[in-house]
């Protein structure tokens, strides 16, 4: 039943993989953006996808098994840091247009009239996110051997999840990517959102699951709770989160993609609705399995064993499992697309001065199964490197964001002051990281994020900023913001 | 930044503050689901809120 629930999966992804080509992918705008062209239902949809990943059923709801109602705190903050859409999403989509950016990071190159800015931040941008693939791609290996009882061994899960990345990235570029994560975002919500209510209904309803919790683990429900949401690991999970929307390319190059004003703001109200939804169950979830098993060892079986259990059918069960696997997919994929865009556009372009846009578009196509085969054995060899970097993704990103807010709103800031603080604190987060230290008892985040806002700005006041094109780049965003009421 | 976006920063700003500050003091100890858990479900319900009205008259 598994493998036939896995077939028809795959085989309606790739039907609708397959009707998402349309008109020519010829050039790196339409390859990479959907010429600019994408609809807001899908961009909300495909949004959705590529931010929650497997961490969601999986990590989230093992976060509240583990540390109560702080987890759901947790990615609340991160989702009220999506507001920043809201205002840096016009400025990205409006600027992208106009000087043609296919990358975020081309952006800061640009921006900062240096195209060095943009090759440093894409090579940063690849080393926290193929790690990061590495480790999602292992997840669907041990969901698919633990849920079936080693029926589908490790190796067999983690070669469909990458085939599969790769396929749906490669069809049509964006456009199938899109399509794709549409559809796994509405399977994700859908199964999980199934299973939740059948739970809570098994439990006797909201009113006595709630005092279930109450009586047996008022801990769970109160921060600081058991002491593991304590308030510095609050602040240290979620200060990087707070700031993904902007930090992480896979997300901030949707701004350049819309197809109007209006597109955008689908987007954004899309991906609130979907967000608090699947946070809410992704919660409920792990409060479950609190409710349900309060003794598991580990919080990671909290979700194998809420999907084993009695009130979930086995046809359910597979669904949810397959809709696990489809979150980790539509994620990857999409970060797939956005690293070889950032390659072939910014490290390749810049080696190669003169590289015509078929000639990157080129590299782009070819560069993609290549960073999903270095995943995959990322995924394989269980390094403890691989997952450090993995874990330092949202911190290590972090450190890319004073540029991106310097870029809309200083003046003053230059492409030394940019470079400084991107290469200083981000291997300050990955030192911190991998020796897992904590001074003061601050998480490697903050650190990363105070340290680099500190270099930005000092290092730009002592250096010349390109005046002429942040004159430019400001004052048309000016006139243009005014123009579309937004300021 | 013009004024009224100013204006829905700050908000947001608060309402982030407080989503940190409020489950650490008033409802550190309140071990229901009318505490932490109503408190930040409410708090997202209001960015919700607020990013619609934000984004009210894009593309128009």
């Amino acid at each position: 039943m598994v493998w036939w629930t896995i077939a028809i999966y795959i085989i309606i992804s790739l039907f609708v993989a397959y009707l998402s080509r349309s008109g020519k992918q010829t050039n790196m705008v339409s390859y990479f953006l959907g010429d600019r062209k994408l609809g807001g239902f899908v961009s909300a949809l495909s949004y959705s996808a590529t931010t929650y990943s497997a961490f969601m059923l999986v990590g989230l709801a093992g976060l509240t098994y583990k540390g109560g109602v702080g987890a759901f705190g947790f990615e609340i903050i991160y989702f009220m840091g999506v507001s920043l859409v809201a205002f840096f999403g016009p400025r990205f989509w409006l600027v992208g247009k106009k000087y043609g950016y296919v990358t975020p990071s081309e952006m800061l190159g640009d921006r900062y009239n240096n195209k060095k800015v943009a090759m440093v931040v894409s090579i940063f941008s690849c080393l926290f996110l193929i790690p990061y693939s590495a480790v999602q791609l292992a997840g669907v290996g041990y969901l698919l051997q633990g849920m079936t009882n080693n029926a589908i061994p490790f190796t067999t899960g983690v070669i469909i999840a990458t085939v599969l990345a790769i396929v749906f990235s490669y069809i049509a570029g964006i456009r199938s990517v899109a399509w794709t994560d549409s559809l796994q975002a509405l399977f994700m919500i859908v199964s999980a959102t199934l299973v939740v209510i059948l739970i809570i209904n098994g439990l006797g309803g909201f009113g006595s699951f709630f005092e279930t919790l109450e009586t047996n683990q008022p801990h769970s429900l109160t921060v600081p709770g058991n002491g593991f949401f304590s308030f510095v690991n609050f602040l240290g999970l979620t200060i990087p989160w707070f700031f993904f929307s902007l930090s992480n390319p896979q997300v901030s190059q949707r701004l350049f993609m819309p197809a109007s004003m209006k597109s955008l703001r689908t987007m954004l109200m899309g991906f609130l609705i979907f967000g608090f939804v699947y946070t809410l169950v992704s919660v409920i979830w792990g409060f479950s399995a609190a409710a349900m098993f309060p003794d598991l060892a580990n919080p990671d079986l909290a979700t194998p064993k809420i999907v084993s259990s009695d009130l979930v059918s086995p046809i359910l069960a597979v669904i949810v499992m397959v809709g696990i696997m489809a979150a980790a997919i539509s994620t990857i994929d999409s970060i797939l697309l956005t690293l070889s865009s950032l390659f072939a556009r910014d490290v390749y372009g810049y080696i190669k001065k003169d590289s015509s846009d078929k000639s990157q578009l080129l590299v782009g196509k070819i560069v993609i199964p290549i960073i999903a085969i270095l995943a995959y054995l990322f995924a394989q060899m269980n390094v403890n490197l691989i997952a450090v970097l993995s874990v330092a993704s949202s911190a290590g990103l972090l450190v890319v964001v004073p540029a991106i807010i310097g870029a809309f709103f200083w003046k003053r800031g230059t492409a030394a002051g940019v470079m400084t603080s991107v290469i200083v604190s981000g291997v300050i987060v990955i030192i911190f990281e991998f020796a897992k230290l904590k001074p003061f008892g601050l998480a490697s985040g903050i650190w990363g994020i105070v340290i680099s806002s500190i270099l930005f700005i000092t290092v730009s006041l002592i250096t010349k900023a390109p005046e002429k094109k942040a004159d430019e780049f400001l004052s048309y965003l000016k006139t243009e913001l005014k123009r579309s009421k937004i300021v | 930044m013009k004024s009224t976006e100013l204006k829905w920063a700050l908000v947001i700003l608060v309402i982030v503050l407080l989503g940190y500050i409020l489950p650490y003091t008033l409802f550190t100890n309140i071990a229901a689901w009318y505490g932490s858990f109503l408190l930040w479900t409410i708090l997202a319900i209001a960015i919700i809120g607020i990013n619609y009205l934000i984004t009210r008259k894009w593309g128009e």
